[in-house]
């Protein structure tokens, strides 16, 4: 019996609801399998694992959704939307109106999480996920199903992310707002989503594309450097370094390490944003996650460049956390959404 | 969870009602609610035995070498992930029973080892399972028939069309279902006359799936009602489906491999097919069996079939040259065609059940139809029952056209064809007359649900779920399909689905195909329960 194994298990077991343990136990399980030392994947039986659910057209409880193809890459984006009173008879989206002619809503374009490599818009805990923040926050959500890698690497991923943006605000039936409708976009995401995030508002910071926000749920960065916070918890809350290096090398160009700027994005590599009209940001960290002293060092380069962010630490949070709604870091994490998106 | 609508858990209304189930959430031991929306069943009491599980498998997994947990993955098959309890099981017996772990994987016997059944398959050039080599087909600009570049805009929604005619469009056919609902036949009849000319102004498939809605919808406001189909030329129609697209391709595979593994093994097989038509599911099965080690069972087909309209034995000239390639790879082969007007019509003695057979019941879209007439559905899975199959396989569309409500039909029937339809426009295969028949054949399924009712309606399509509810009432159990054929299905889609739209998934044992994120056709498989 691997003796620090055993502590770890049950140390993560004391600070996360069982179920919670459970869910994210077993995909740390399945991706352990999937992955291959030479950096391979086992693409087919990801999918196979993978829980997906269709898009429904039919409000349940008080959300429907819809996919959007895009023919020429075979994108996809799932819409979600509140079923109002005044929707087309049951079934159809009602897509010549705005949003709405007298309110702001605003519209999420979301990137799930997954390392890069695993999840899809599809995925039950995500599509789950969207339709909750359609609720709580009283928002619409754009779920982007970016190319993943290894097959498709940096900047893949942002090129996508970036497409689903414009695609957003060409939609005349994603506008709000009294006098100014426009579409009011935010960006958000967790983990590799979260990193998809800052890197396209960077790119609508220099094209001139607005953003009103970006909520980053802790985002994947990283960097060569070993920090306090990897050391001291690698292994300990599902997530080990290796694990992290693995992604890494998936994601960037081959012969890249960590320092590449679209990892350590204060590292020196990037052009800097100081100056540029960059979005007000949401950073979550959660307390127990091994990347934290890279989220917080983001959250101090935002600060450095002039940038507003508020940073929600969650002490006792591991990865994760909000794909079940059993615990006060979920409502919590909901509150602080719904006010970032109607400030 | 409270719902406005249970999606597509709505039960059906034909006569042939299935008795109620109580909904599991009413049940004492129901699974727990908030793994079920994330696609996981487990259910409370087990939930500690399951973490004690996770521990276990985390704990060997360290002694193992760099690369054997990522190889023990890929040669192990694996079935019904939702099921996290039998799937953690299933992972540590397969870590237990491999000798030698520390020194790297020793794919032992006793895991299920997957691989041979699948390469047989592909290893065949069967024509039944590949499409012939044909000329690249045709560009856009030819089937524009213009030098005009290509008119469609690049963006499709797969639900709804973004563009301005293409939402009055869909919104008209709508308004026009509700009208008929509520027979206001004056107003439906104004709808659908407008329908028409939204339709011609748009491009594609929209254009087609509303011309056969409209056409459909006009029927049913006006009383023309369709006649009955001729099963002979549906059949044609499909032959013409099957080389389209890889929808039929992909039942008739995961079919087969359903059934050769449930053969493996025995001498002496007999499939019963009740959707023989062209019998172009058998011969990869034939051929596969010809090169198992161990060489081939004595197989025995009886296909069931309607009667013949011409003059002509369909059936048996079908059965005479399957015989011919039985014979021609060394399988010992016996062929029975029965002719019915409907498989209610059948018995088991009919069927002739012979001891020490392994039997497996083949259904190709031929349960929905039984729904039309009260009892039939059930008379014929008594049947199947009676002949005692070691598998049962069926296919069925991934869709319920089968409500009480006419709107609530039409509005599901619209979003599975469109899907549909937009497949077959991006979809390669085929000539542009396997495609033109291929809308036809499609179309007059879209004529049936929205302009048939009663015993003419026979397209009752339901979901896996309402089959799964059926099958269970009737006495069966599923058998599960796993991630060895989820993989050759996805790599014949590369190799031959000629187009990347189309996705293959798992759910509760089963594996469906269908266009992007839309499930469109459903294999599972089944036997008795013990």
């Amino acid at each position: 019996m691997a003796g620090s194994n055993e502590v770890n298990a049950n140390e993560s077991k004391r600070v996360v609801p069982l179920n919670t343990w459970i869910l994210i136990s077993n995909f740390k399980l399945a991706y352990n399998m999937l992955r291959r030392s030479d950096g391979t994947f086992n693409r087919d039986l990801n999918e196979f694992l993978d829980r997906k659910v269709p898009a429904n057209a039919v409000p349940v409880d008080g959300v429907y959704s819809f996919d959007v193809v895009d023919r020429a890459t075979s994108l996809i984006n799932r819409v979600y939307l509140a079923a109002g009173e005044t929707d087309a008879p049951w079934g159809i989206a009602e897509l010549e109106k705005p949003l709405s002619t007298t309110a702001i809503v605003p519209v999420i374009v979301f990137f799930h999480g997954g390392s890069f490599v695993h999840s899809s818009a599809n995925s039950a805990i995500y599509d789950t996920f969207c339709r909750r923040l359609v609720r709580t926050c009283g928002a619409a959500v754009v779920s982007v199903n970016y190319r993943r890698s290894p097959e498709h690497r940096y900047p893949c991923a942002y090129d996508d992310g970036w497409a689903a943006l414009k695609w957003v605000h060409s939609r005349s039936w994603l506008r709000s707002g009294a006098d100014d409708s426009r579409v009011h976009v935010y960006l958000a995401g967790d983990s590799s989503g979260g990193n998809i995030a800052h890197h396209v508002a960077v790119r609508a910071a220099e094209e001139g594309v607005e953003v009103l926000g970006n909520i980053l749920l802790h985002p994947l960065f990283g960097g060569q450097e070993r920090t306090e916070s990897e050391m001291r918890l690698d292994g300990k809350y599902f997530v080990r370094i290796q694990d992290r290096d693995w992604y890494w090398r998936a994601y960037l160009p081959e012969g890249e390490d960590r320092d590449h700027p679209a990892c350590n994005v204060f590292g020196g590599r990037n052009r800097s944003i100081e100056g540029l009209s960059f979005p007000k940001s949401l950073v979550v960290v959660a307390g127990l996650d091994l990347v934290q002293d890279w989220q917080l060092g983001y959250v101090k380069g935002l600060e450095g460049s002039g940038h507003e962010v508020k940073l929600l630490y969650l002490e006792k949070a591991t990865i994760g956390f909000y794909f079940l709604p059993n615990n006060d870091h979920f409502h919590c994490l909901m509150e602080e959404m719904k006010a970032f998106l109607h400030s | 969870m409270k719902r406005e609508h249970m999606s597509h858990d709505n039960f059906s209304s034909s006569g042939s009602c299935s008795s109620s189930t109580k909904p599991q959430m009413w049940t004492c031991d129901a699974d727990d609610e908030l793994f079920a929306v994330l696609g996981y069943s487990v259910k409370p009491s087990d939930m500690a035995d399951v973490a004690q599980k996770i521990e276990h498998l985390e704990q060997v997994m360290c002694s193992v070498e760099k690369d054997g947990l990522s190889q023990l993955a890929s040669d192990t098959t694996h079935y019904n992930p939702s099921d996290l309890s039998s799937w953690l099981e299933s992972m540590i017996s397969g870590l237990n029973t491999t000798p030698d772990f520390d020194s790297g994987v020793n794919s032992s016997a006793q895991m299920v080892v997957d691989s041979d059944f699948g390469s047989d398959l592909t290893a065949i050039p069967g024509k039944a399972v590949y499409p012939n080599p044909r000329e690249k087909p045709p560009s856009p600009a030819k089937k524009l028939k213009l030098s005009a570049p290509e008119t469609e805009s690049s963006e499709s929604i797969v639900m709804v069309d973004s563009q301005e005619n293409g939402i009055r469009l869909v919104h008209s056919l709508m308004a026009c279902a509700e009208a008929v609902q509520k027979e206001n036949f004056k107003l439906a009849e104004a709808l659908v006359k407008n329908i028409g000319f939204l339709a011609v102004s748009q491009a594609g498939a929209m254009r087609k799936v509303a011309t056969y809605f409209a056409e459909a919808l006009a029927r049913r406001i006006y009383r023309l009602y369709p006649t009955n189909q001729d099963s002979a030329f549906t059949d044609l129609l499909q032959m013409h489906f099957y080389e389209t697209c890889p929808y039929l391709k992909f039942a008739h595979f995961t079919a087969n491999q359903a059934i050769l593994e449930s053969f493996a093994g025995r001498d002496r097989v007999h499939v019963v097919d009740f959707s023989m038509k062209q019998g172009m599911q058998w011969p990869p099965l034939l051929q596969a069996l010809a090169l198992r080690p161990g060489g081939p069972p004595r197989f025995r087909l009886t296909a069931v079939g309607p009667p013949s309209t011409d003059n002509t034995d369909q059936l048996q000239e079908i059965g005479r040259k399957l015989g011919q390639l039985a014979e021609s790879i060394n399988v010992e082969f016996e062929y029975r065609g029965l002719v019915a007007n409907s498989l209610a019509d059948l018995n088991a003695a009919l069927l002739d059940r012979r001891e020490g057979e392994t039997v497996a019941v083949n259904s190709i879209f031929d349960l929905h139809p039984l729904l039309a007439r009260p009892g039939a559905i059930e008379a014929v899975l008594r049947v199947v029952t009676e002949v005692k199959p070691a598998i049962f396989t069926v296919v069925e569309q991934e869709a319920n056209h089968n409500g009480s409500v006419f709107s609530d039909r039409f509005t599901e029937a619209l979003h599975y064809y469109s899907t549909l339809f937009d497949s077959l426009e991006s979809c390669g295969g085929g000539s542009d007359e396997d495609r033109v028949m291929s809308e036809i054949y499609l179309g007059r399924q879209i004529c049936n649900v929205v302009a048939c009712d009663g015993a003419d309606r026979v397209e009752r399509h339901e979901t896996l779920a309402q089959w799964r509810r059926r099958l269970g009432a009737a006495g069966f159990e599923a058998v599960h399909i796993g991630s060895n054929a989820h993989k050759q299905v996805s790599m014949l889609l590369e190799l031959f689905g000629g187009g990347d739209g189309y996705r293959v998934e798992e759910k509760h044992g089963c594996l469906m195909l269908g266009w992007h994120t839309r499930p469109l056709f459903a294999t599972s498989a089944w036997r008795l329960a013990s």
